[in-house]
């Protein structure tokens, strides 16, 4: 059981840095973080897979965000309360006022967010994220490609505000 | 091993170290010969170390002792004796809506220390902070008592407050570890707040004899009837707080 407790600390730091990239806030990624560690220690002996450790509690911290984000739209001022805001879309006015790789990140829809944290930056591999969104790794791929896209074009902002200037 | 030029789900994969040493000096080499799709992979290089570096702080965070797997499970040994009442509870929480249902949870953990302390923290949620929204907004005189009575048929009747300058506003359901309940807001010309709170007495058939008790600044007044049990909750030391406390009926 300390042998599982001591692999769980070492993930803790990782699980709430990808619950505040979902929530945007550090007090509600806590609260997630302690609801997914709470499923997982409940349910560890009989659910618990065999492979990355990292891969199954992430998976279960995200399917426990979109729950809770999914029920709480009938609530917009409960939404407001637990993420501190709907999710922010990337649109014209936006793009030109990204200023870094992480504000433009910041503006992704939830799932490019995921896998862009799982692939690019926990390095998991395409076949873990795809267990954990449930598709053919193909689709992953795909999906990864419009993410990439996406925070490409959020982040060109940048080099379009110096042109803007010149303009003038 | 991959094919010549590569595909764009190559590229990503190049950029993602997820080939094999072949493949990979496959794509070095075609990239050295190809300065437009070089400058694209490179830029997704650039993004995701950027990415890395950007997010590595969020590594850094003080530990926050809640999280700890240790406490965790003593958390969830104290609370495996309640799991089903919770099940259920988080069951209705649902069908009420949002995440409610996780303030209603937060509710069942202390309604079983003092009576009635659920109408105070609804009193808190509600009436104080604002937290929940209304699920029925009254129009006029009479229609709250018919919202009340789709929920609660045999529950005591709203207490007619309006010689004291109160009227019921709003109601809401919530979900509490003894059934789905229900609390009423009154205000007054002046903003102020008393709560009528109805539910359930509990698997235990638990009834109140009447009371009073004061908690973090607010009273409560608490009594069972007609198969329910009630509370009324208003600031305490307030005018309002003193009227309910003299009156002997509601």
């Amino acid at each position: 059981m300390n042998d599982i407790d001591e692999q769980l600390r070492e993930i803790i730091p990782r699980l709430r840095r990808f619950a505040v990239s979902l929530t945007r806030n550090a007090s509600s990624a806590d609260d997630l973080v302690q609801s997914c560690l709470e499923r997982a220690l409940s349910s560890w002996g009989d659910k618990r897979p065999e492979g990355d450790l990292r891969a199954w509690l992430f998976a279960i911290l995200y399917r426990q965000f979109l729950d809770a984000h999914r029920r709480s739209r009938r609530y917009a001022r409960m939404l407001e309360f637990f993420t501190g805001g709907d999710d922010a879309q990337p649109s014209v006015e936006r793009t030109v006022i990204a200023q870094s790789t992480l504000e433009a990140f910041d503006r992704l829809p939830t799932e490019q967010r995921a896998l862009l944290l799982w692939v690019s930056v926990e390095g998991l591999s395409y076949k873990e994220v795809a267990e954990i969104l449930d598709v053919p790794t193909g689709t992953v791929m795909s999906r990864l490609s419009r993410a990439r896209q996406a925070l490409r074009q959020l982040s060109d902002g940048e080099i379009t505000r110096p042109a803007l200037r010149r303009l003038k | 091993m991959i094919s010549m030029p590569p595909t764009e789900r190559d590229l990503h994969a190049y950029v993602d170290h997820q080939l094999s040493d072949a493949d990979r000096q496959l794509v070095e080499t075609f990239l050295a010969s190809h300065p437009h799709v070089c400058a694209q992979v490179r830029a997704w290089q650039q993004d995701a170390q950027l990415l890395r570096a950007a997010l590595s702080g969020a590594l850094q965070q003080p530990a926050n002792p809640e999280l700890d797997p240790a406490q965790i499970r003593r958390r969830l040994k104290r609370h495996s004796r309640r799991q089903l009442a919770n099940a259920a509870v988080l069951l209705i929480a649902v069908s009420v809506g949002g995440l409610s249902g996780w303030q209603a949870r937060e509710m069942t953990f202390v309604s079983a220390q003092a009576p009635m302390a659920d109408a105070l923290q609804a009193y808190r949620l509600i009436a104080e902070q604002g937290i929940l929204p209304a699920d029925y907004k009254a129009t006029d005189d009479g229609t709250m008592q018919a919202w009340l009575d789709r929920y609660f048929t045999q529950a005591n009747r709203l207490p007619d407050l309006t010689g004291a300058g109160f009227k019921p506003v709003s109601g809401r359901l919530l979900s509490t570890e003894q059934g789905p309940a229900a609390m009423v807001v009154y205000e007054d010309l002046s903003g102020h707040k008393i709560s009528f709170y109805v539910r359930p007495p509990g698997p235990k058939n638990f009834m109140l004899p009447r009371g009073s008790r004061s908690d973090g600044g607010l009273q409560a007044e608490y009594w069972s009837g007609g198969g329910y049990n009630y509370a009324m909750v208003s600031p305490s030391d307030t005018p309002a707080a003193r009227m309910l406390r003299q009156t002997s009926q509601f």
